[in-house]
């Protein structure tokens, strides 16, 4: 199954298997686009996107502008494609600033854009502090500030919403929307339905399978999701919460 | 936060503390010496002096200060590859393997023959040692199974020699060697030992530019991947300058225990944890570390450098470990 939301495609994943946890699965995204990564636990939404980067030795091809990501230079791809864990461990006591800075790495870390990804995840105040004392969320929001000072034009964001409060989870997806509008390519996997319903489109895992991808409306339908995920949809009133 | 901003004082500092040592373990001993005749001794002036400065005490001096280093910097990689302030430069089998090569030269009687039989057997035994590992752990980039393989070849060649050590309960004099060997010391170091240790300055100065790298790896390696590091050359690099550095020391010291593990600990506290000022910090304080160690080891007479390190180490390190907490 190939799914695409526009023409130009910028991450194509062709029958991408991963031993046991993800098979055949292709997927084109195109510069711009917002897209999130949906599934129940265990679907291989983290697998995909560790593929997608680069990381797991993954049968299939993984492209990234038409090129094969993993014959592109280690280096290179650490300018062109970033990736955020789902867990923030860190070991040693590294100043918020100095990891948000690694960012740069392969830029020859010329420090360019840190302190303005500091701000933009409000962490300006807790530049010095070492990352090892920070709380569950304001690690995440390092890691996050970090991915976004690579200035990579493939941001794969594994669940950046989880650990967040309401405020700065809503604050990841306007700034994930600005990135997208600004050109990048944006593939965050996420639980929030509401969220995913938002973004300009969705793929959906199911046991290691691509269930469907394409624009929220045509995808998350009832019977998908009853599918999918087990869950009755029941649309009504209810709480909408945005930014201010 | 202290541990983030260093201080810019503490690598002089702690320079200056090692170039006092130097002078001192070498004025210092048996044969004091004023700084009067140590200027003449250096110089030549002193025939007396000379001979004890330059066949006794600066071969010491230095194989200390090479130990020192190789030690401190071995830990403080392995520190970085495991993620793990608890690791140490022994975590894969390198001393252990030292340690089995040399009791089995010591037991088989290989040593007498020359002063260089005992070194050469402990490094083969490191090397060994950590190749088996690497084979027995296979799929190289899974950590676990490499620090898993370690603990169990530990173990093994633990056994090895501990079996070595009571079979020759009989022969006292061998006995003897051998303990005198695992507690690790730096008696009798000839300028033969300082050559034989002489590629740990080169194994030393070939870590600093892979300090950037240990930062990014010692938060995760994919996250380091993801960012540009070649993990997998990264880690080549890290096996490879460890395994030589903890080889070269085990082989001219014997066992010296805690300061891989205590060194770069202590730094990473005072310093924070970036690599590229760690790994200065670390060879220097390292050297100062043994250097004072076996100072005291000299000053008190029949403690072995191995006891001393363990015996400071320990204290200082809990010591440092509540005042920070």
């Amino acid at each position: 199954m190939v799914a695409s939301p526009t023409s130009l495609n910028a991450l194509e994943l062709q029958r991408v298997s991963v031993a046991q946890r993800l098979r055949d699965v292709s997927l084109n995204l195109s510069h711009g686009c917002l897209a999130g990564l949906i599934g129940p636990n265990g679907s291989g939404k983290s697998t995909l996107l560790q593929a997608a980067a680069g990381l797991l030795p993954a049968e299939g091809e993984v492209r990234w502008a038409g090129r094969p990501m993993l014959k592109i230079p280690v280096m290179e791809r650490g300018r062109m494609a970033t990736w955020v864990p789902q867990e923030a461990r860190f070991e040693f006591g590294f100043s918020v600033r100095s990891v948000v800075a690694q960012g740069r790495f392969a830029h020859g870390d010329d420090e360019r854009g840190v302190d303005a990804a500091l701000e933009r995840f409000d962490l300006a105040g807790l530049a010095q502090r070492p990352v090892n004392q920070l709380s569950g969320g304001e690690r995440h929001r390092v890691l996050l500030a970090r991915a976004v000072a690579t200035e990579a034009p493939l941001q794969l964001w594994d669940e950046p919403l989880a650990q967040l409060d309401p405020r700065h989870a809503l604050d990841v997806v306007a700034l994930g929307r600005e990135l997208a509008s600004s050109g990048k390519t944006v593939l965050l996997s996420l639980h929030d339905l509401r969220v995913a319903h938002g973004l300009d489109f969705v793929v959906v895992l199911a046991g290691g399978q691509l269930r469907a991808a394409g624009k929220p409306i045509d995808v998350l339908t009832p019977s998908l999701l009853r599918d999918v995920f087990g869950v009755q949809l029941r649309t009504g009133p209810g709480m909408i919460l945005e930014l201010p | 936060m202290s541990t983030t901003r260093a201080s810019p004082w503490i690598l002089p500092l702690a320079c200056a503390l090692l170039a006092g040592l130097v002078v001192a373990s070498i004025a210092i001993g048996d044969f004091p010496l004023s700084p009067a005749r140590l200027w003449a001794g250096l110089t030549n002036e002193d025939a007396l002096a000379a001979t004890v400065i330059y066949q006794i005490r600066l071969p010491r001096v230095i194989v200390a200060v090479l130990v020192g280093a190789a030690l401190s910097g071995g830990g403080l990689v392995m520190q970085a590859y495991f993620r793990n302030g608890l690791a140490s430069p022994g975590l894969l089998g390198v001393s252990s393997g030292g340690s089995a090569g040399a009791v089995i030269a010591i037991a088989a009687g290989w040593a007498t023959a020359s002063l260089s039989v005992l070194p050469i057997a402990a490094v083969i035994g490191a090397l060994l040692a950590t190749g088996a590992v690497l084979v027995l752990a296979r799929h190289g980039a899974s950590t676990e199974r490499l620090l898993l393989a370690g603990v169990a070849l530990n173990a093994l060649l633990g056994a090895v020699t501990s079996y070595v050590l009571s079979s020759y309960t009989l022969s006292y004099e061998r006995n003897a060697q051998i303990l005198f060997w695992l507690l690790g010391g730096l008696e009798d170091r000839t300028w033969e030992h300082v050559f034989m240790a002489l590629p740990i300055v080169s194994a030393a100065a070939l870590l600093w530019p892979l300090g950037r790298r240990m930062d990014l790896l010692s938060l995760g390696a994919d996250e380091a991947q993801s960012l540009g590091v070649d993990v997998r050359r990264l880690r080549g690099w890290m096996l490879a300058l460890t395994t030589v550095l903890t080889a070269l020391a085990t082989a001219v010291a014997g066992t010296v225990g805690f300061v891989g593990l205590i060194v770069p600990h202590v730094f990473r506290l005072l310093a924070g944890p970036e690599h590229r000022r760690l790994v200065p910090l670390c060879l220097v304080g390292g050297a100062a570390f043994v250097l004072a160690c076996d100072l005291l080891a000299r000053s008190v007479g029949g403690v072995r450098l191995g006891v001393i390190t363990s015996l400071i180490g320990g204290p200082f390190f809990l010591w440092l470990l509540r005042r920070r907490a």
